[in-house]
């Protein structure tokens, strides 16, 4: 089985966000950045589809330079080769125009199995993969946990609201957008680093795809969030605040 | 004074026959020790070499031998009994060597000894004074080991020992009872035959056993890397620890030959003495056999039918195991080594584990905290930041930083830096030093660890570190060496105890028993100055194993982050005994020793000491508004 991995170059959850200069992007010099976390999920899904059933596993990225080292991470934890689609605009693009970037890449190869990220930790359109699958013409399903290949094609499982799962099935070739937390991710080990490096990464220029740029979005700055700080104190016996407690984090926190 | 007046009876005129009967044996003899020798010392010279070894400077490797081997100071420490017994029997070859010597020459008629003139018969004397000694020591340790039997010698009665005991004690009667007996007489010459028989029985009887140790011990003391729990550094890109026969190198392999199988190690094993799995003298045994059935050309994995994977995991790398062994095994190197192996290779896996992996892959703490958790306490605490102008940069490590008992000790600890006027500021970002990392066998993450750090401190300007975690300095000072030139560091016990008769005295005397961590004392040798701190603060109580025999908490080694164990729990054991001296409180110095023995007595209930680290005991003095 031949599968694709679309993955992102994000932040790192610790990074700290400021917004620079023009407003629509944030400060990238003291950044140190990572793979996207579904995106992470969905290469560990790829892998352990290949473990079971032998094939190949290739990761695409588009992004700048610096995508480089999370290409390499992905090399490392057992990926076979990568695509690397060179391109500094990406913050220009909308999920369309993104979309047409990856599926350009992704058609020669012509895949039986296309796995994305939900959504980036970045922006968090979550359009991507769902775009794509229109775009290259493939059935889709978000939101998956678990790849199952069976003979006709696959059984995926679904996370569905509030503890709710559903299982479907898929012919193939399909593409799907993986939730996080499916599996358990394997950590990077030195020899997976030694020997990515000998793995093939292509680049791929913007250019060469020949993918429209216009966006159909524009962006027109960003914010962070207000700081919303609501302590409440809870008073009483032990045994009242308990309660109290659990009430605010049922009918209030909803996390009960 | 009395004198002894006999002589050494030398029986002279051998016949041909047995001059050739003699010569035939000692070809045999020497032919059967050599055949096993030469085969022990090819495995160990065609095991892989050790990159990073160099023979200079000398100084160290020969004090290491004159005061292990010629003194036998660490056998006669850490075991004083035995030790001495062991230690007479040693003296005893040395001052035989010479005996021995002449009295295979005296076989050939060319004795060179003779019992008549004044340095012949001195010799002889001193000599005996050593055989007496032997004997006495041999019996004790026959004694001890079939009649004692200490559990750590194993459950199975070594008949092999009892047999080589026997050979040695026969040696020596037959040389002492040679003084009764005159020159001539059938006597003299059955003693001698007696004796070379022995003799000869004893020589290849050693390569073919534990007794081994004899010939290699001296150049395994001699040649150890030195240091404590010293990894050595990956050699090239397809070096990834300890995964085969080809990874075993000289030292290894010769270490492994060396082990006296005197159990020295697992008795001090925290995780051998709670029902785990691992037991240190086996790791070494289990790569003996390896090398045995496999050789060090083998690309049979190391893991496996001689060591299981899951016994290294066990090891908190407390360092008794090797901190005891008398004939200089470095158990560390081996154990992180077999560790190395599966980890760099991805062959281990465990959820634990790849949690605690994945967090510092991505974040910047052992715990999987926010690095923001950081800021928000050094902003309530108010502690400085450090700019390159003040003295000490105040590392807070992944326990200081986040664990809120950890916090509790750096904000003490900053009181009392500020009560002292000491300037010192903390980093506005800081990264695991790496430690839990580099002891489970991570590789790729401690050198990325290692690496940003030691950025990160030369772009701040950092002079000086000073930190209440003994892992932090450990990692900092001597594993951080193999990626560039870390600034000096510090444990705040040592900051402490300079500055602790400037520190007003807490009143009464609590009775405060102090638990050594491993990685401050035998990983660093700091035992006096925590105990400074501590007598200031109270009456200070030794716990039955204290100093360089203390006991570990359980949670070196990465194993505070690797879940449940299986069997009893270190900690429980070591807070048990540290309650049972009576002791009102327990004076840690470790913030990782503090949280096991933290959860530990939560688990007892009721009736426990008090439990503060040692720059706790000393802020209480301090006045109200200090700091
Ligand atoms: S370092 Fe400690 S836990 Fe590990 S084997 Fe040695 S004695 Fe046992
Ligand atoms: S490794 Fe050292 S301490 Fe352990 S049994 Fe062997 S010789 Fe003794």
């Amino acid at each position: 089985m031949k599968i694709i991995v679309a993955i992102k170059q994000v932040p790192e959850r610790e990074a700290p966000v400021r917004i620079d200069a023009g407003g629509k992007w944030i400060e990238e010099a003291n950044i140190q950045w990572a793979m996207n976390e579904s995106d992470a999920y969905a290469l560990e899904e790829a892998l352990q589809l290949k473990e079971k059933h032998s094939g190949e596993v290739v990761v695409l990225s588009a992004g700048p330079e610096r995508a480089g080292t999370t290409i390499r991470e992905a090399l490392a934890k057992g990926a076979d080769r990568a695509i690397h689609i060179a391109c500094d605009d990406l913050g220009d693009r909308d999920a369309l125009g993104v979309a047409r970037l990856l599926a350009a890449a992704i058609k020669p190869e012509n895949p039986d199995l296309l796995l994305t990220g939900l959504q980036s930790d970045d922006l968090g359109y979550g359009q991507t993969g769902v775009i794509l699958a229109e775009l290259l013409g493939l059935p889709h399903a978000s939101l998956i946990l678990h790849v199952e290949k069976t003979d006709a094609g696959l059984t995926v499982k679904r996370e569905l609201e509030e503890g709710w799962f559903q299982n479907i099935e898929l012919p193939i070739p399909a593409v799907l957008s993986m939730q996080s937390g499916g599996s358990k991710l394997r950590y990077a080990t030195l020899m997976g680093i030694k020997r990515a490096r000998t793995k093939e990464v292509r680049t791929l220029s913007a250019a060469e795809l020949a993918a429209p740029v216009a966006s159909s979005v524009r962006l027109e700055r960003i914010a962070l969030p207000q700081k919303q700080k609501s302590t409440q104190i809870l008073s009483g016996t032990a045994k009242e605040t308990a309660a109290a407690l659990v009430e605010k984090l049922k009918f209030e926190a909803r996390i009960l | 004074m009395i004198l002894f007046p006999a002589t050494l009876a030398e029986p002279q005129h051998f016949s041909l026959w047995e001059r050739l009967l003699f010569a035939g044996l000692v070809l045999l003899s020497i032919t059967l020790f050599w055949r096993r020798f030469a085969t022990v010392l090819r495995k160990i010279l065609q095991s892989k070499r050790d990159a990073d070894f160099r023979l200079f400077p000398l100084g160290r490797r020969m004090w290491d031998f004159f005061w292990e081997v010629l003194c036998q100071a660490k056998v006669i420490r850490q075991r004083p009994l035995p030790g001495i017994a062991h230690a007479f029997v040693f003296w005893t070859f040395c001052a035989f060597a010479l005996v021995t010597l002449n009295h295979c020459a005296v076989g050939f008629g060319l004795g060179f000894l003779s019992s008549t003139s004044l340095a012949g018969r001195a010799y002889s004397y001193f000599a005996a004074a050593f055989a007496v000694a032997c004997a006495g020591g041999i019996l004790g340790l026959f004694v001890r080991r079939f009649l004692v039997r200490p559990r750590w010698l194993g459950q199975e009665l070594s008949w092999e020992s009892g047999f080589i005991a026997l050979l040695i004690f026969v040696l020596m009667a037959t040389y002492l009872a040679a003084f009764f007996v005159a020159d001539v007489s059938p006597a003299a010459r059955a003693l001698w035959w007696l004796h070379s028989v022995a003799l000869l029985t004893f020589l290849p009887v050693v390569p073919h056993t534990k007794h081994l140790h004899l010939l290699l011990s001296p150049a395994t003391v001699f040649l150890s890397r030195g240091g404590f729990s010293h990894i050595p550094p990956l050699a090239g890109d397809e070096d990834f620890g300890l995964v085969a026969g080809t990874d075993l190198t000289r030292l290894v392999s010769l270490q492994a030959y060396s082990c006296v199988e005197c159990g020295r190690c697992t008795e001090h094993c925290p995780a051998a003495n709670t029902g785990k799995l691992l037991n240190p003298k086996e790791i070494v045994l289990g790569i003996r056999g390896y090398l045995n059935e496999y050789g060090p050309s083998s690309a049979e994995p190391l893991i496996g039918k001689y060591n299981p994977q899951e016994a290294p995991f066990q090891c908190t790398t407390c360092g008794a195991c090797e901190f005891q062994c008398p004939v200089g095994i470095e158990h560390l190197p081996i154990l992180v080594g077999l560790r190395r192996g599966a980890v760099n290779t991805g062959a281990w896996e465990s959820d634990h584990g790849s949690r605690l992996f994945l967090a510092l892959e991505r974040g910047s703490n052992a715990l999987g905290l926010p690095a923001g958790d950081r800021d928000k306490f050094i902003q309530k605490q108010q502690l400085p930041i450090f700019d390159g102008s003040q003295e000490y940069c105040l590392w807070l490590g992944c326990m200081g930083g986040y664990d809120p008992k950890g916090r509790e000790i750096v904000a003490d600890f900053a009181r009392v830096m500020n009560y002292l006027g000491t300037s010192y500021g903390v980093l506005r970002k800081e990264k695991c030093t790496g430690d839990p990392v580099r002891r489970l066998g991570n590789d790729l993450l401690f050198q990325q660890l290692a690496e940003s750090n030691l950025e990160m401190l030369s772009q701040s300007k950092v002079k000086k570190i000073v930190t209440i975690c003994p892992h932090c300095v450990r990692t900092i000072q001597e594993d951080w060496k193999e990626f560039g030139t870390p600034p000096p560091v510090e444990h705040h016990s040592e900051f402490l105890a300079r500055f602790v008769s400037q520190l007003p005295q807490v009143q009464g005397q609590e009775k405060i028993v102090y638990h050594d961590p491993c990685y401050l004392g035998r990983y660093r040798n700091v035992y006096q100055e925590p105990r400074t701190v501590v007598a200031h603060a109270g009456e200070l109580l030794e716990a039955p194993r204290s100093h360089e025999r203390s006991f570990c908490c359980g949670a070196g080694g990465g194993l505070a982050f690797l879940g449940e164990e299986t069997g009893e729990r270190v900690s429980h054991v070591r807070a048990a005994e540290l309650a049972a001296t009576g002791a009102s409180t327990v004076g840690t110095a470790c913030p990782f020793c503090n949280s096991m023995f933290r959860d530990a007595f939560a688990a007892r209930g009721e009736d426990v000491p008090q439990l503060l680290d040692i720059a706790q005991l000393t802020a209480r003095g301090l006045p109200n508004d200090a700091g």
